[in-house]
């Protein structure tokens, strides 16, 4: 339910896949079979306003920092696939 | 608004011993904490009308009942909101007692957090959209990306706190040295007679970095408190000094989620420590400067620092200093978790910084401050203050 309206309707909508890192965390440990470690994942802001978690890809964790812009790519997982981050061709915004 | 006075105080506490493997089961665990609290008290099993625990507490009432004997429990009641919840137990029983709807309440915390299947340590993959009452449903979009434990989705608060205020790992670890040194010399404690340096803790290893190392963390604990809680006239007749509870309230407010508040517009800053202060100090009429000691909920270091400034005893970013300066010890400001803390005695839920503040109070304690009347005892949704005499 929507806490503004609480409205029960539901849409889909597109979103640029574009966004900033808000805070991170690198996983060392537990170490689950499922990951490689260290696992990085992020708070990502995304440009339309809506704060995600999720894992960054494509960059070293030494590289990793707060304001760091990323843009979304998809990855498999089990059945599906999750959306995650890679840092985006215009660097840091913030 | 203000509300009315509580009309309770805590009259027994009861533990089991802090252990990695206790070897039965949390049933038996509560049933020897709660036979040891009313003892304590000099209560019967027969006089216990109320009960609370916890959501995530795997003890059921009715087993009890049957094991401890309690005759006719007319309330009973249990506090969601996983740690943050656990000073609510003193909320619940304070209010049902001041109403009238009991006389004498038990509130219990009973875990295998080691041994038992509710390691919280370990990776956790339910990604299910049901929370099972542990609290939240917000984890299924923690646990797809491998955040899989409360220090890892703690961590994301963390980070961003580090970064706003310039906090370091070493930081943290000042409050590490304190804690471990309280420990050290608490026989019940986890890290009874091995105390840290600065250096050892620095060389603990990354469970999250930037923000969490191993000694960071709270120990995973078997074990069980309880408390016997009665109203005023009544414990002035029993065995103990009666610790009032003068002030109990708690706070959840919106977007909030469990060990996990990523949505909230300051993820830096815990807003309802914040109003739990607030609340508490409005409704005693005491000050921050009159508190004697205060407990507060450290699963992890980083939390520690942002309750100190969330509850008003330094400004925002100023906990760094204010641990350095060696206030958390027992010459500082706000000797804080003289038991050593959840980090260096064990974790029960934060049960046992309530059992701490009683020790506190009756003078009883491993690491004594002299005199103590009044303690805060708080975890980031829930808190009271309890005094003496």
């Amino acid at each position: 339910m929507c806490p503004d309206c609480h409205s029960l309707e539901v849409e889909v909508a597109d979103l640029s896949g574009r966004g900033t890192v808000h805070s991170f965390a690198i996983l060392h440990h537990p170490r689950h079979p499922a990951f490689d470690y260290p696992v990085l994942v992020a708070l990502v802001d995304l440009d339309e306003g809506v704060r995600v978690v999720s894992n960054l890809v494509r960059i070293e964790p030494a590289d990793v920092e707060i304001g760091l812009a990323v843009e979304v790519e998809f990855e498999a997982r089990g059945d599906g696939a999750v959306p995650v981050f890679r840092p985006s061709a215009a660097g840091a915004r913030a | 608004m203000s509300a009315p006075g509580l009309d309770a105080a805590i009259v027994g506490v009861g533990s089991t011993e802090l252990s990695r493997a206790a070897g039965r089961t949390e049933l038996q665990l509560a049933c020897e904490s709660i036979a040891s609290a009313l003892a304590d008290a000099g209560v019967g099993a027969s006089d216990v009308d109320g009960l609370v625990s916890y959501t995530i507490d795997p003890v059921e009432e009715t087993e009890l009942a049957r094991s401890v004997g309690f005759q006719d429990v007319r309330w009973s009641s249990r506090v969601p909101y996983g740690g943050g919840g656990s000073m609510g137990v003193l909320l619940h029983a304070a209010s049902a007692i001041t109403s009238g709807r009991a006389d004498v309440v038990v509130a219990y915390r009973a875990i295998r957090a080691r041994s038992g299947a509710t390691r919280f340590g370990a990776a956790k993959t339910s990604a299910a959209p049901s929370s099972n009452h542990a609290g939240t449903t917000a984890l299924q979009w923690c646990m797809p990306f491998g955040a899989l434990t409360p220090a890892s989705w703690l961590a994301l608060n963390s980070t961003r706190y580090m970064h706003e205020h310039g906090v370091e790992s070493a930081d943290f670890g000042r409050a590490v040295v304190q804690l471990r040194a309280y420990a050290a010399t608490n026989p019940a404690a986890w890290g009874y007679g091995n105390p840290i340096t600065l250096d050892e803790h620095q060389a603990s290893r990354w469970i999250v970095e930037p923000c969490i190392r191993l000694f960071d963390c709270c120990q995973e604990t078997d074990g069980s408190v309880a408390l016997v809680i009665a109203r005023n006239d009544r414990a002035a007749d029993l065995r103990q000094p009666p610790i009032a509870i003068a002030a109990a309230t708690g706070a959840a407010l919106f977007e909030q989620e469990i060990a996990s508040d990523h949505y909230v517009a300051d993820i830096a800053r815990m807003e309802s420590s914040t109003a739990i202060a607030r609340r508490l100090f409005d409704e005693s009429g005491f000050a921050r400067g009159d508190l004697d000691v205060a407990m507060i909920y450290d699963a992890f270091t980083p939390i520690l620092f942002m309750q100190l400034e969330a509850l008003g005893f330094c400004g925002p970013g100023e906990a760094k200093d204010f641990v350095a300066e060696g206030n958390l010890g027992l010459d500082g400001a706000l000797p804080c978790n003289t038991n050593g803390g959840l980090i260096g005695e064990g974790y029960i839920h934060g049960l046992n910084l309530v059992s701490e503040a009683a020790r506190q109070l009756r003078g009883a304690a491993a690491n004594q401050v002299p005199g103590a009347r009044t303690a805060l005892v708080t975890s980031s949704r829930t808190g009271a203050i309890l005094t003496s005499g």
